[in-house]
């Protein structure tokens, strides 16, 4: 007879806790969703960085389809639905998030959570990037909704220009007219007024938050970010949202007081990770860096979705500014303060196959970030959903060369 | 001239750009460099410089890797390889459109890698067709003016401007009457069919114009060839020799093209009418349309290239994929879904500029010939 055994049961949150109310607020949006379409109300598919604050402030539900499709290849499903893309014709170069996404719009399901029901429109943003615009293009034309754009476009220059504003500013409000049409929510300028102040709320201590890793040690695992995160990309403007954030900010500044830390090992090393997580291999990057001391301290990735600003126009130009929209030289310097801020030690760049902007400058603005701060940078390769551009061993070793170069240094 | 000879010319001005290039240097002239897909070549040319295309080459791959991951597409690589080797040397600057993620990248990368040449973004939106979109057209040619007057010592003139409108619609007009008279001659080989669309990158376009109306004029004269099997092509660039002469070794002969480098080039004119030639020149990007790097829920190029292989007696479509290109990734299953409906065969080849050997190309030509 086979011997049995059972797996140590993990202790729920307590629900008391920032991780539980965090956790729920990301699952409510899918319930949410869920809910708005069962009772015969239109809901969309939304692009990560689209201004939350015109689908909150109208009051219609939706759904993230790079959460979706993160939380598949996290579950393990992303190759199964990548193959399904793959075969309708499309490239397996292409953004592994979309193709996880195509291939849910022709199935309509996936094997593994989370489900989300079909949508009634799309709202894309290309503030990350151009590919957003090809796939939800094709999203709206294979399920035949509408789409709504905001385009906005890549800045070559440091600030933002008036030209750039009024652009934006004018596809918001073409954006609201359309929708108010579409599904016959009305905007108010008072409920507009009450989510901004939510999302910069919900923002400031987010951005806290993640600043509390000034403390050495840190007083979180870096790891944790990217799984609060969502709440940030799904629900910012929300009230709940800004309160769990506040409650994050306090357990973290009570575990520095008290000398406690989320990374449950010694804290021997501190580096910035740059580029998406990669979801199927969340548990081997994050244990290849624990299994070191090293503990992923920041990442602009975590801080990209904190959105702070004081009026409409302040609030186009903070998603002209967001990490993908920006020179090399702005997005440069925001990471150089994130690793002086951060004490920082090394960098761990992700070269992304799905991501060709993130990618695409990567080595030159490495380099400079790597002399401006003094610190060793390497890469290694990787996809954000797709598991088959991955591979431990190589990520092992990348891993072990920082450390040493860390070591050396720390010893000299 | 016979249209044999003027083929021969297109041929050496397409197979050596840079003689081109120094024979613009040496007659005093300024040259700017103009990246895929589209630029305002109109108003470089009415700054009295020489728009000078680069779409990069048929080249190994070296120092372009300091700065790209290999994911990045082949045009933009050997783009920027030749912009470090220093084959470019002596241009005054290079326009960057941003019409794509590797586009919006080789600018960041330009900028550090090929220093001596500047670099100027032109930033289009993707909103175009409303008027916000085509003010911020115009925002981004005043950009590339004053980037131009700044690094090139150039001066912009409207009513130059006005003149060059003229050249470039002349031009847009002699090119699409070319792809119809090449229809209609078979015995004009894909090659020299591609040589006449290169060529166009490295002249200036009312020189190429001029050429073009004469080799119209001397087919005119000619008899037609036996007829051969007919295709469109559909793609970013469709030009590497070693593809272009399977095409002609298989007895196929491309009547119509949905090709960036080629008839995209030359499908929209700038418009009659307009408050200032800047402004008219606004509404012709505004105006463009059926290309995979322009915004377009409604996917029209899909359908419009099957309607277009329709009415050129098509009898297949040869989809050029350029590996690591999103946007035409992202079209191809829809352009086969298109063409399916109409029953019109489709192939797909992917392709870069780092291709030596074509055979499995070949095999895939083949076998599409073979169904047609």
């Amino acid at each position: 007879m086979a011997e049995t055994t059972t797996k140590p049961r993990r202790n729920p949150p307590d629900p008391n806790s920032a991780k539980y109310k965090l956790g729920k607020i990301a699952d409510d949006a899918y319930a949410t969703a869920r809910e708005a379409k069962a009772r015969g109300e239109m809901i969309g598919w939304c692009a990560s960085n689209f201004p939350v604050e015109i689908p909150e402030t109208l009051g219609l539900a939706v759904v993230y389809p790079e959460n979706q499709a993160a939380g598949i290849a996290a579950r393990g499903a992303g190759v199964q639905m990548c193959e399904e893309a793959e075969s309708e014709g499309y490239s397996n170069d292409i953004c592994a998030y979309a193709r996880v996404s195509l291939a849910y719009a022709k199935l309509k399901e996936a094997p593994v959570e989370p489900n989300v029901p079909m949508p009634d429109f799309v709202l894309c943003c290309n503030n990350i990037c151009n590919c957003m615009i090809k796939w939800y293009e094709n999203l709206s034309k294979e399920l035949g909704i509408p789409m709504f754009i905001i385009d906005i476009p890549f800045n070559p220059d440091y600030e933002v220009s008036d030209a750039q504003i009024a652009y934006v500013r004018a596809q918001f409000w073409d954006c609201i007219h359309g929708l108010e049409k579409l599904t016959g929510k009305k905007w108010s300028d008072e409920r507009y007024k009450e989510v901004m102040e939510t999302s910069g709320r919900t923002s400031r201590a987010w951005l806290a938050a993640t600043a509390c890793a000034r403390y050495t040690p840190s007083p979180f695992n870096g790891f944790d970010l990217l799984n609060h995160m969502a709440v940030m990309v799904t629900a910012r403007g929300k009230k709940e949202a800004a309160e769990a954030m506040e409650l994050l900010l306090k357990e973290y500044e009570q575990n520095h007081v008290e000398g406690k830390s989320t990374f449950r090992v010694e804290e021997k090393y501190r580096i910035m990770f740059e580029g998406i997580a990669c979801w199927p291999w969340l548990r081997v990057t994050s244990t290849g860096l624990k299994s070191r001391g090293i503990n992923m301290v920041t990442t602009i990735y975590a801080d990209a979705f904190g959105f702070i600003y004081k009026d409409f126009d302040d609030m186009c130009r903070a998603y002209c500014n967001v990490p993908n929209a920006i020179n090399l030289e702005h997005a440069r310097d925001k990471r150089v303060k994130l690793c002086k801020d951060n004490s920082v030690e090394g960098l761990l760049v992700h070269t992304n196959r799905s991501c060709k902007l993130w990618s695409g400058f990567m080595p030159e603005m490495s380099r400079q970030i790597g002399e401006e701060c003094g610190i060793p940078v390497v890469s290694f390769d990787g996809d954000q959903a797709d598991a088959r551009n991955f591979s431990e061993a190589q990520y092992d070793t990348r891993v072990q060369g920082l450390m040493e170069i860390m070591a050396s240094r720390k010893e000299a | 001239m016979k249209a044999q000879e003027l083929l021969n010319r297109f041929h050496e001005i397409a197979t050596c750009p840079k003689a081109q290039m120094a024979h613009y240097l040496d007659s005093g002239k300024k040259v700017v460099l103009t990246a895929p897909v589209y630029t305002p070549e109109e108003i470089i040319h009415a700054m009295g410089a020489v728009p000078f295309g680069v779409w990069g080459a048929d080249i190994e791959l070296n120092e372009s890797k300091r700065y790209f991951p290999a994911f990045i597409c082949s045009i933009m690589q050997s783009l920027l390889e030749l912009g470090i080797k220093g084959t470019y040397e002596g241009a005054s600057a290079i326009v960057i459109p941003s019409l794509c993620d590797s586009l919006k990248v080789i600018g960041q990368n330009w900028k550090y890698a090929v220093p001596s040449i500047p670099f100027i973004p032109m930033t289009y939106p993707q909103n175009r067709k409303p008027d916000y979109g085509v003010a911020f057209t115009k925002a981004g040619y005043e950009r590339v003016i004053a980037d131009l007057e700044k690094t090139a010592g150039l001066k912009f003139d409207d009513a130059a401007l006005g003149k060059s409108i003229e050249v470039y619609n002349a031009h847009n007009a002699v090119m699409r009457e070319l792809v119809c008279v090449l229809a209609n001659h078979p015995e004009v080989s894909n090659a020299a069919r591609s040589d006449v669309f290169k060529s166009a990158f490295f002249m200036l376009k009312e020189e190429h114009t001029e050429l073009v109306r004469e080799l119209i004029a001397a087919l005119g004269e000619e008899e037609s060839g036996p007829a051969k099997t007919k295709i469109m092509t559909s793609g970013i660039l469709a030009d590497a020799p070693g593809l272009v002469s399977i095409l002609d070794d298989c007895g196929l002969q491309i009547v119509c093209d949905d090709v960036a480098a080629e008839s995209r080039q030359y499908a929209t004119d700038t418009p009659a009418e307009g408050e200032t030639n800047l402004d008219r020149l606004a509404v012709k990007f505004k105006e463009m349309d059926n290309c995979s790097v322009l915004y377009d829920a409604d996917k029209k190029r899909c359908a419009k290239i099957a309607a277009d292989a329709k009415a050129a007696g098509a009898k297949g479509v040869l989809v050029v994929l350029t590996k690591f290109c999103d946007p035409e990734e992202f079209d191809y299953p829809l352009i086969k879904k298109a063409c399916d409906a109409e029953g019109i065969p489709v192939t797909v080849i992917e392709v870069d500029r780092q291709m030596v050997n074509y055979e499995q190309a070949r095999t895939a030509i083949e076998t599409f010939r073979d169904i047609l």
